[in-house]
């Protein structure tokens, strides 16, 4: 049963081996002179007031093929556990059903209920070693640019935060949930429409969607988010300014005090803690004074934000509640085929 | 014949269409409240002071929903070629092989290379009509906000402007040709394999590769660029020094402004009198961006700047030969698969 499950895993489990150490030499090739990119401007024995150092490193990298490397293995983060729904998950019995090779291999002495338990796990726990290998390598690589970014501020040009909606899935553990659930979700929609491409096609679309979902309507509530006002002097905007109708603008880089943290809501409110909608009539000019004259009409901004301290907390979090969902699904998926006929 | 090519096809197109018209529901209801934004910001009849304009407009919809909206929109030009090379082109004919299938189908009074060119074709020009829609509605839709980053200005990522790759490639007539040839590399997949599985996985990494190729390597150089040279003025607002800051510095680079509003920037170096790159380890002068003195540093070294670019005149142009040469490909890739089919025994 266990040789039997090898052979016919064997091919993919060669295309992933070998895409894997693809992407280790690419690592490889590149993570030494980043890290000692980071090294060379001191930034590894820094320990407070690295602002100016951290975006000295920044500026190096940025632009450079070092940037392109870190985009694209963010964006590889997140397509390996769809790839593994579509290519892993979808096939597994699809194939048997559609073939005809179900008629044989579910008569044998192992019953069909303990043969896709097996499938289940060995491949679910090769799914998961795959892409926490990869999550793993490239957090290792990028590691200094994280730091530099934290340390940098507001100053950040590449504004990289790793506990931020689009860098979260493809950091830590988070990844191995996703790929859990790819794998089992592809499983079960094949179990359910019993036809390949089909499977496959619908894999995608479910897999994409829950990701948007978890990104914009879950994840920011797993723990509630903690609430400050904190004056214009104490925050650093990626831009502000007013429109025409003097609606007043301003946008949010990080809070200095609190370098990583995750800003899920910022809004001005005046003194009497409303929002503060229009710029007031004093300040209806921009001037390099434009933020004092805000400030010393009452203008201040309240965030809503979770602190960088919880960081592993929602990586866990998001990896158990994506393990959990692969478990229900897997249990579906078993008392399906246990009722197939 | 044709009867029976729709009736194979009848599920993705019935799928196309339900995602098309979504889509277009959403773009709908949300088009007009953005161009009236756009009006209402002052960028249709601008003519002095647009970059702070176009940035107050970029400002109102930088993280709302229209902001989602659009990146959501690049995704999904990016995405459906590649969908449909896996889920249309792939299957067609391994389908047919692995299903056992051809034995029926291609021993009727039609012969099996006619039975291929027509579902190349129909479901070809499917593919393409279905890249098209998506691409008009997207572009009408983002029309605003790509005029609003073609005036520049500190509010617009150099890479969001439409002449340079992320936003190129989701534009205009190119789909089009990404689609043709997408289908057609599926297609051809299936047949030299003769297996869904893999031809699907090869389809999707072939297209990734061909995708991340081109415009790195192939697009920047189809038209030569132009090319500017001049003496680099010291004191000047937008010029940019690299690796002065800290207490030990890196290697000083010094790069100059360059306005062309919407051309692409291939690159933008400074050069030393010798005609070298100038990079060189961070002097005294400069380290911790010590102003006046660094710029009178800088002065001395005679230096000009050397940018490569491609204007944003060359947008159609780039455009219509790429969709030309993507059409090609897939011309080339159709005849490949229909004279396999006619010669092999299966």
């Amino acid at each position: 049963m266990l040789w039997l499950t090898w052979r016919q895993f064997r091919a993919q489990a060669i295309v992933a081996s070998a895409a894997l150490v693809a992407v280790a030499i690419a690592l490889l090739a590149t993570g030494p002179h980043l890290a000692s990119l980071f090294d060379s401007n001191g930034l590894a024995t820094c320990r407070v007031g690295c602002g100016v150092d951290a975006s000295n490193f920044i500026n190096q990298v940025k632009g450079s093929g070092t940037e392109v490397v870190f985009y694209c293995s963010v964006l590889l983060v997140y397509a390996v556990p769809a790839l593994i729904g579509l290519f892993w998950g979808a096939p597994l019995v699809t194939r048997e059903l559609e073939s005809g090779t179900f008629r044989l291999a579910w008569n044998q002495s192992v019953t069909r209920t303990r043969w896709i338990a097996v499938k289940l796990g060995l491949i679910g726990l090769a799914a998961m070693a795959t892409t926490g290998l990869l999550s793993l390598m490239i957090s290792l690589w990028s590691g200094p640019l994280y730091q530099a970014a934290q340390k940098a501020g507001g100053s950040d040009e590449l504004s990289i935060s790793r506990f931020a909606p689009p860098l979260f899935g493809a950091n830590g553990v988070a990844p191995i949930g996703y790929a859990a659930f790819a794998f089992v979700l592809g499983v079960t929609v094949g179990v359910l429409l019993r036809r390949l491409v089909p499977a496959m096609a619908i894999t995608l679309a479910l897999f994409a969607a829950v990701q948007l979902l978890m990104i914009s309507a879950v994840r920011p509530h797993l723990i509630p988010a903690s609430s400050a006002i904190e004056p214009l002097s104490a925050v650093t905007f990626n831009g502000e300014g007013e429109t025409d109708n003097g609606h007043l603008l301003l946008d949010l880089g990080t809070i200095n005090r609190m370098p990583g943290a995750w800003i899920v809501n910022a809004r001005p409110v005046n003194s009497a803690g409303q929002l503060a909608a229009t710029v007031p009539q004093p300040c209806a000019s921009m001037t390099n004074t434009w933020l004092q004259c805000l400030a010393s009409h009452g203008v201040r901004i309240q965030v809503s934000y979770q602190p960088t301290s919880r960081y592993w907390a929602f990586q866990w979090l998001e990896t158990g509640t994506f393990v959990s969902l692969a478990a229900g699904l897997g249990a579906l998926c078993y008392s399906r085929v246990r009722r197939l006929t | 014949m044709i009867w029976l090519a729709w009736r194979q096809f009848r599920a993705q197109s019935i799928a196309a269409a339900a995602v098309l018209a979504l889509l277009a529901i959403v773009l709908a209801a949300t088009g007009p409240h953005l161009a009236s934004l756009y009006n209402g910001a002052g960028l249709s009849d601008c003519h002095a002071n647009c970059i702070a304009l176009a940035g107050n407009f970029v400002a109102q919809f930088e993280g709302s929903y229209i902001g989602s909206l659009y990146y959501l929109g690049v995704v999904l030009m990016y995405l459906t070629p590649a969908l449909i090379g896996i889920f249309w082109g792939a299957p067609l004919i391994s389908r047919e092989l692995e299903t056992g299938t051809f034995r029926l189908a291609w021993n009727q009074s039609v012969t099996r290379t006619r039975w291929t060119l027509t579902k190349l074709g129909l479901i070809g020009l499917a593919s393409v009509a279905t890249a098209g829609l998506l691409s008009l509605a997207i572009s009408w839709w983002a029309s605003p906000i790509d005029a609003a980053f073609q005036f520049g200005g500190q509010y617009t990522p150099v890479s969001f402007i439409r002449m340079s790759p992320p936003i190129f490639d989701a534009r205009g007539v190119v789909p089009l040709g990404y689609a043709a040839f997408a289908f057609a590399l599926g297609v051809t997949a299936g047949v030299v394999l003769r297996r869904t599985l893999p031809a699907m996985a090869v389809t999707l990494v072939l297209f990734a590769a061909v995708q991340i190729l081109v415009p790195v390597f192939i697009r920047p150089n189809i038209i030569p660029p132009d090319q500017i040279i001049a003496p680099l003025i010291a004191p000047s607002a937008g010029l940019t020094i690299r690796g002065s800051q800290g207490t030990t510095g890196g290697v000083l680079t010094v790069q100059g402004d360059f306005s062309k509003p919407g051309a692409w920037i291939l690159s933008d170096q400074s050069i030393t009198p010798a005609g070298h790159v100038f990079a060189v380890p961070a002097t005294q002068a400069c380290l911790g961006n010590k102003g006046q003195a660094c710029m009178n540093w800088i002065a001395r070294q005679h230096l000009r700047q050397l940018v490569t670019y491609q204007p944003a005149s060359r947008f159609w142009p780039l455009q219509w030969i790429e969709t030309a040469f993507y059409f090609a490909l897939a011309a080339v890739l159709c005849a490949l698969c229909t004279w396999q089919i006619r010669r092999r025994n299966p």
